[in-house]
C-alpha cells in the first residue's frame, strides 16, 4: 500500500524541506478518512465539500491513528512499523521547524504579526477540529433548506470551545452553497442574545427580518404576528428561507420559560420556514427548559462541542503558526501548553492567551538582556540554534525563541491564583487572625463572631510572646481581611456578634505560613496549642521570631 | 510679614508631598520589575500593535492601585498625544448595566465632542459604544476603560462585562479593559463565559518590602537639597531624619505600626500624623514625633477609661470578673456587694465604703459604660436588682490595673489569682 510506504520514508527523511514534506503530508491525507471514521462515526469527507488547506497530520498523530485502524488489517504491518516510528517523531516535528528560520524577537514588525497571528479576535482561514460539528450542522441546515421545512438545532459546550466561529463558517459556506446549487439563498438573522433589552424583542427583531415592512400594530404583539404568519399557507409559497443563529441562549431564560419555548415552538408550526441554531453553555438545556417539545416530539437535535484536547490545542496552534515564515516556539513549548489547558479546561481562549504571554516573557528578558549582553552574544546563539535545535533547549542565553521555560512562567502566572502571595505578604497580626481562624474552624464549627475569634487571637498572641492589638483594631483587620476576599463578614448591629467565615481553603494558609516549619514547630499543628508550658525558653522565643517577619533567619 | 519660618515651608511642603499620591509612588517607576513598568509595557504594547487586551489589578485597599494606574496612563497620554481616550466607570455607581452604558456614552460623547442625549435608551446606547469601538479602531484610537471596584460589576447578570469583553473579541476594536478590584478571587466572581473572553493576567500590589520602605519614607520626608530652603537648614533636616531612620527604636515604632496594616496608604497616614507633630520652634522632625503619632494612633479607649476610674470603681470591677469566673450567670449589685464584702473580709482592705457609695460608682460606671444592664428594657426593678454585665475584656481590664498609676497591689492578686 502506497500510503504506508510513504510514511515509513518520512521519519527517515533528515532534513527535508518544506516543499517535500507537504508532498509526504498530502500522501497521508489518503488514510485520514479511515482515522475518522473510527474516531467519530461520521460519514468519510468528501474531498472538495468543505475547502479546507492540506491537512498536516503531524507524524506522532498518524502513528497513534494506526495504532486505531485495527479494521484495515494492517495490524502486522504497525507493530514492525511502530518502533521506527517512535523512535523519530520528535526529530521529524523538529525537522518541520528547522526547514523555516527562527524569527527575529527584536523586529517590531515581527512581533506584532506574530501577536496578531495568536490573538483571539484574529479568526483563521480555516477552522481546523471542529470539522465533524461542521459538518453536521451544516448538512442539517442544507437538508432543511432542500426540503423547505423548518427545523431546530441547539449548539452547545464550554466557553473558547469554537462554537460562534464555527457558525460564522457555516453561514459562510450555506451562502456559498445555494449560490452554487442555483437554489434561492436564505436569509441570515445572526444575533446576541445579551443585546437584548427584554428577552420577547426577539421576535420583534425575527419580525423585522422576515417581513422589514410589516410592524405590529395595535395589541398584536411580534410573536402573534410571526405565529399568524407561519400557521398560514397564503404568503408562504414565494418566501425565502430563513438561518437564525442565536447566540448565549440563556439569556432568554425566563422564570416562566415562555420565551425559550415560544421561539423553538415557532419551528413546529406548519407552514414556517425559519432554521433556528441556538447556541449556549449548558448541556441540558434543551431538556431541562424544553420539556413539551419533547411530548411534541420535536425536541431539536443537539450538537455538542466537546472541549479540546490536547492535540486539537496543539494543532490549531501550529495551523495559526504556520502562516509566519518563521519558527517562533519552540515543539515542547507548544506541547506543554497544549497539555496544561487541555487538563485545566480546553479552553481555546486561554491557550492563545498564554502564548501570548509567553513571547510577552520573552520580550522582557531581551530587554533585560539587552542591559546587559551586548548584541554579539545574541548573534552567536542564533548561529548555533540554526545548525543544532536540541543544543539551543539547553542553552541558558538563548532567548530568540520562545522557549519552555517563557512558557513555564506563563503557565504559572495564568493558572496560580494569587491568595498564597497575598497570605504570605500580609502584615503579622492579620496572618495570626487567619491563623486563629483555622484553629476555630478546626473543631468542624464553621463559623464564628468576632468576640470568639479575639479569644483565640489574644491566647495565639500570648503563646507567641506578641502584644496583641484591641478589639477594635481587630474588627478593622477583620474588615480589610473581608474586603480581600479571604474572610466573609456578617452583619450585626454590635460589633462583637458578627458572623465571620474562612473564604480560603486550610490548606492554602497552611501552604502560605508554612515557612514557619523551617524553626521545627508547624504555627498550625495540634500541639502547638497543647499545654506549652513546658516549653524552653529558646524555643519560644524562636517562635516569636518566626513571627516577626523582619527579622532575618539565623539558622 | 517677613521672610517666612523655613520650618513652617517644609511643613507645608511635608503635608503637601504626603497628601500626592502621584509623588508618592513616582519613586517605583524606575525599577523594571515593578508594577508600573508591567502596567506601562502591556498598556503601550496595546496601543501600538493595535490589539485588544484586559488585565486586573489586585490588592488590599490603599496599596496604590489607582495612583499608579493614573501614573501610567498620563505618562501614555503624553507619549500617544492622540491615541488614548479613558473611559472610567466605578462599580459603586454604575453597576447596573443602564447606568453603566448611558455613563459610558456619555464620557464617549465628552471625548469626541459629540452631543450627548440623557433620553438614549439602553439599545441605542450600547449600538453607540460598539459603533464608537469600530470607528475609533479603524482610526487606530485605542479606548481603555477603567473599572473600578471590579468585582461590584460581577453581580446580577454581568451584561456590561459581557458585552465589553465579546467586543473585544473582534478585529475591528481597538480596546484595553482594566479591572481594579481588591478582592483576589474577583476573577472566579465572573460566569464561565465571561471569564474565558477575559485574559488571565493579573497585577499583584503587595504591600512594599523593607528596602521599598526605607526608599519611600526618604523620598517623602527628605526636603529637596535646591533652592527653596536655606542650605545649612536643609542639610541640618535631612542629617537628623537620617538618623532617626536609621534608629532602632524608630524601627519598632514602624513594625509596631505596619504589623497591623502594611499598605502604603496606612503609611501615609501615620506619617502625616507624625509630621504634623513637628515642633515648629526647633524646626526638626524628632522620634517622638512618630512616638506620639503612634500613641494616637493607636488608641484603647476602653483603657483609658480604666484609667480614669476610681479605686472603688476598680474594686467593682475586680469583684464583677471574680464573679464571672465563678461561672455565676447573672449577677445584679447586690450580688457584687457581698462579693465586695467577703474580699473586704478576706483582705482587710482599707477601701470600704458604705452601701450609697458604691451605688454612686456603680452609676458612674454605668454612665460610662464599662458595665451595662443585660437586658435593655428597663422594667421597674431599682438598679440594684438588675442584672448587669461588664463590657471590657478581662485582658483590656488586666492592662488598665497594670497602667493604673497607683492600682492597691490586692486587685493585682485577685485578678491573677
Amino acid at each position: 500500500m502506497p500510503a504506508f510506504a510513504k510514511r515509513k520514508s518520512s521519519p527517515l527523511a533528515a532534513g527535508a524541506e518544506l516543499r517535500d514534506s507537504m508532498d509526504l503530508r498530502s500522501e497521508n491525507t489518503g488514510c485520514s478518512p479511515q482515522k475518522r471514521k473510527l474516531r467519530t462515526n461520521s460519514s468519510p469527507m468528501k474531498a472538495s465539500s468543505i475547502s479546507t488547506p492540506m491537512k498536516r497530520t503531524s507524524p506522532r498523530r498518524s502513528a497513534n491513528a494506526n495504532l486505531n485502524s485495527l479494521e484495515n488489517g494492517i495490524e502486522s504491518k504497525i507493530c514492525e512499523r511502530l518502533p521506527k516510528l517512535r523512535k523519530s517523531p520528535v526529530k521529524c516535528l523538529l525537522n518541520d521547524f528547522t526547514a523555516k528560520p527562527n524569527w527575529n524577537p527584536t523586529d517590531a514588525e515581527q512581533i506584532r504579526s506574530v501577536k496578531k497571528a495568536l490573538h483571539v479576535s484574529t479568526s483563521p482561514l480555516a477552522v481546523v477540529c471542529r470539522e465533524d460539528e461542521q459538518k453536521k450542522v451544516l448538512e442539517f441546515c442544507k437538508s432543511c433548506i432542500e426540503r423547505e421545512k423548518a427545523g431546530s438545532l441547539y449548539v452547545c459546550g464550554c466557553p473558547g470551545t469554537g462554537k460562534s466561529l464555527s457558525m460564522e463558517k457555516v453561514k459562510q459556506l450555506l451562502l456559498d452553497w445555494a449560490q452554487e446549487t442555483g437554489l434561492e439563498k436564505p436569509d441570515v438573522l445572526a444575533m446576541n442574545c445579551t443585546s437584548l433589552t427584554n428577552t420577547s424583542d426577539v421576535f420583534s427583531k425575527i419580525l423585522g427580518k422576515d417581513q422589514p415592512r410589516k410592524r405590529s400594530y395595535g395589541s398584536t404583539s411580534p410573536l402573534q404576528l410571526l405565529q399568524n404568519l407561519y400557521s398560514q399557507k397564503s404568503q408562504s409559497s414565494g418566501r425565502k428561507m430563513m438561518i437564525i443563529i442565536t447566540d448565549e441562549l440563556d439569556y432568554l431564560i425566563t422564570k416562566d420559560r415562555a420565551v425559550l419555548h415560544d421561539l423553538f415552538m415557532l419551528t413546529t408550526l406548519p407552514f414556517s420556514r425559519c432554521v433556528l441554531i441556538g447556541i449556549a453553555n449548558a448541556i441540558d438545556l434543551a431538556d431541562r427548559f424544553l420539556p413539551k417539545l419533547q411530548s411534541l416530539n420535536c425536541k431539536p437535535a443537539v450538537i455538542t462541542f466537546r472541549a479540546y484536547s490536547k492535540d486539537q490545542i496543539l494543532k490549531i496552534l501550529q495551523e495559526r503558526l504556520t502562516a509566519l515564515p518563521y519558527t517562533i516556539f519552540q515543539p515542547q513549548a507548544l506541547e506543554l501548553c497544549a497539555r496544561k489547558v487541555a487538563a485545566a479546561s480546553g479552553d481555546m481562549r486561554k491557550a492563545l492567551c498564554v502564548c501570548r504571554s509567553a513571547i510577552e516573557m520573552l520580550e522582557a528578558e531581551l530587554r533585560e538582556s539587552s542591559n546587559n549582553f551586548n548584541g554579539s552574544s545574541i548573534e552567536t546563539a542564533f548561529f548555533e540554534s540554526q545548525i543544532d535545535p536540541h543544543a539551543a533547549v539547553v542553552k541558558k542565553h538563548e532567548i530568540d525563541i520562545v522557549g519552555i521555560d517563557h512558557m513555564a512562567v506563563a503557565l504559572s502566572k495564568t493558572f496560580k491564583s494569587p491568595v498564597v502571595d497575598t497570605i504570605q505578604s500580609l502584615p503579622q497580626h492579620q496572618q495570626i487572625i487567619l491563623c486563629s481562624a483555622v484553629k476555630l474552624f478546626r473543631g468542624g464549627k464553621k463559623d464564628t463572631t468576632i468576640g470568639e475569634l479575639n479569644k483565640s487571637y489574644v491566647e495565639f498572641c500570648k503563646s507567641a510572646l506578641i502584644p496583641p492589638v484591641g478589639i477594635l483594631e481587630l474588627s478593622n483587620m477583620c474588615r480589610v481581611l473581608n474586603d480581600q476576599g479571604l474572610l466573609k463578614l456578617g452583619q450585626s448591629r454590635e460589633e462583637k456578634f458578627k458572623r465571620v467565615t474562612l473564604k480560603v481553603d486550610e490548606a492554602d494558609i497552611s501552604f502560605a505560613l508554612q515557612v514557619y516549619k523551617y524553626f521545627g514547630k508547624n504555627l498550625l499543628s495540634k500541639s502547638f496549642y497543647a499545654d506549652d508550658k513546658g516549653l524552653e525558653p529558646r524555643k519560644e522565643n524562636l517562635q516569636r521570631m518566626a513571627l516577626t517577619l523582619e527579622y532575618p533567619t539565623e539558622d | 510679614m517677613g521672610r517666612e519660618n523655613p520650618a513652617e515651608k517644609a511643613l507645608g511642603l511635608l503635608r503637601r508631598r504626603l497628601c500626592d499620591p502621584s509623588f508618592v509612588f513616582k519613586p517605583f517607576s524606575d525599577s523594571p520589575d515593578s508594577n508600573y513598568s508591567k502596567l506601562k509595557f502591556i498598556i503601550s504594547s496595546s496601543v501600538t500593535e493595535a490589539c485588544n487586551n484586559s488585565i486586573l489589578l489586585l490588592g488590599p485597599r490603599g496599596s496604590g492601585k489607582i495612583a499608579v494606574l493614573e501614573l501610567v496612563i498620563s505618562d501614555l497620554l503624553l507619549e500617544f498625544p492622540d491615541m488614548i481616550s479613558v473611559i472610567k466607570l466605578s462599580g459603586l455607581l454604575h453597576s447596573d448595566d443602564n447606568c453603566a452604558f448611558k455613563e459610558i456614552a456619555r464620557q464617549l460623547c465628552v471625548e469626541h465632542q459629540l452631543l450627548f442625549s440623557k433620553m438614549a435608551s439602553f439599545d441605542d446606547n450600547s449600538q453607540f459604544m460598539i459603533a464608537m469601538l469600530r470607528e475609533c479602531g479603524l482610526a487606530h484610537k485605542t479606548i481603555i476603560f477603567v473599572l473600578d471596584e471590579f468585582d461590584l460589576f460581577s453581580q446580577g447578570k454581568q451584561r456590561l462585562l459581557y458585552s465589553l469583553l465579546d467586543a473585544m473579541q473582534s478585529v475591528s476594536s481597538q480596546a484595553v479593559v482594566i479591572g481594579v478590584s481588591c478582592r483576589l478571587d474577583a476573577d472566579q466572581l465572573l460566569e464561565k463565559r465571561v471569564r474565558s473572553r477575559f485574559s488571565h493576567r493579573k497585577l499583584l500590589f503587595l504591600p512594599p518590602n523593607k528596602e521599598d520602605m526605607q526608599r519611600l519614607l526618604e523620598n517623602i520626608l527628605l526636603l529637596p537639597t535646591d533652592s527653596t530652603f536655606p542650605q545649612d537648614y536643609t542639610v541640618q533636616f535631612n542629617a537628623k531624619l537620617q538618623n532617626i531612620l536609621a534608629d532602632e527604636r524608630f524601627k519598632d515604632v514602624l513594625n509596631t505600626y505596619i504589623n497591623t496594616d502594611s499598605t502604603v496608604n496606612y503609611l501615609l497616614k501615620f506619617l502625616f500624623r507624625a509630621v504634623s507633630n513637628m515642633d515648629l520652634v526647633t524646626g526638626f522632625l524628632s522620634l517622638e514625633n512618630f512616638k506620639t503619632a503612634l500613641s494616637n494612633v493607636q488608641r484603647q479607649p476602653k483603657l483609658e477609661c480604666i484609667k480614669d476610674c476610681s479605686i472603688l470603681e476598680l474594686y467593682i470591677l475586680v469583684c464583677m470578673k471574680k464573679l464571672e469566673i465563678k461561672e455565676q450567670n447573672s449577677y445584679n449589685f447586690n450580688s457584687i456587694m457581698k462579693e465586695y464584702k467577703t474580699v473586704h473580709d478576706s483582705f482587710q482592705t482599707s477601701d470600704y465604703y458604705a452601701q450609697n457609695v458604691c451605688l454612686r460608682a456603680f452609676e458612674h460606671l454605668l454612665q460610662r459604660e464599662l458595665i451595662s444592664f443585660t437586658d435593655s428594657r428597663g422594667n421597674n426593678q431599682s438598679i440594684e436588682f438588675r442584672p448587669v454585665k461588664l463590657l471590657v475584656s478581662s485582658h483590656e481590664l488586666h492592662q488598665g490595673l497594670k497602667s493604673y498609676r497607683s492600682c492597691p497591689a490586692i486587685l493585682q492578686k485577685l485578678m491573677a489569682g
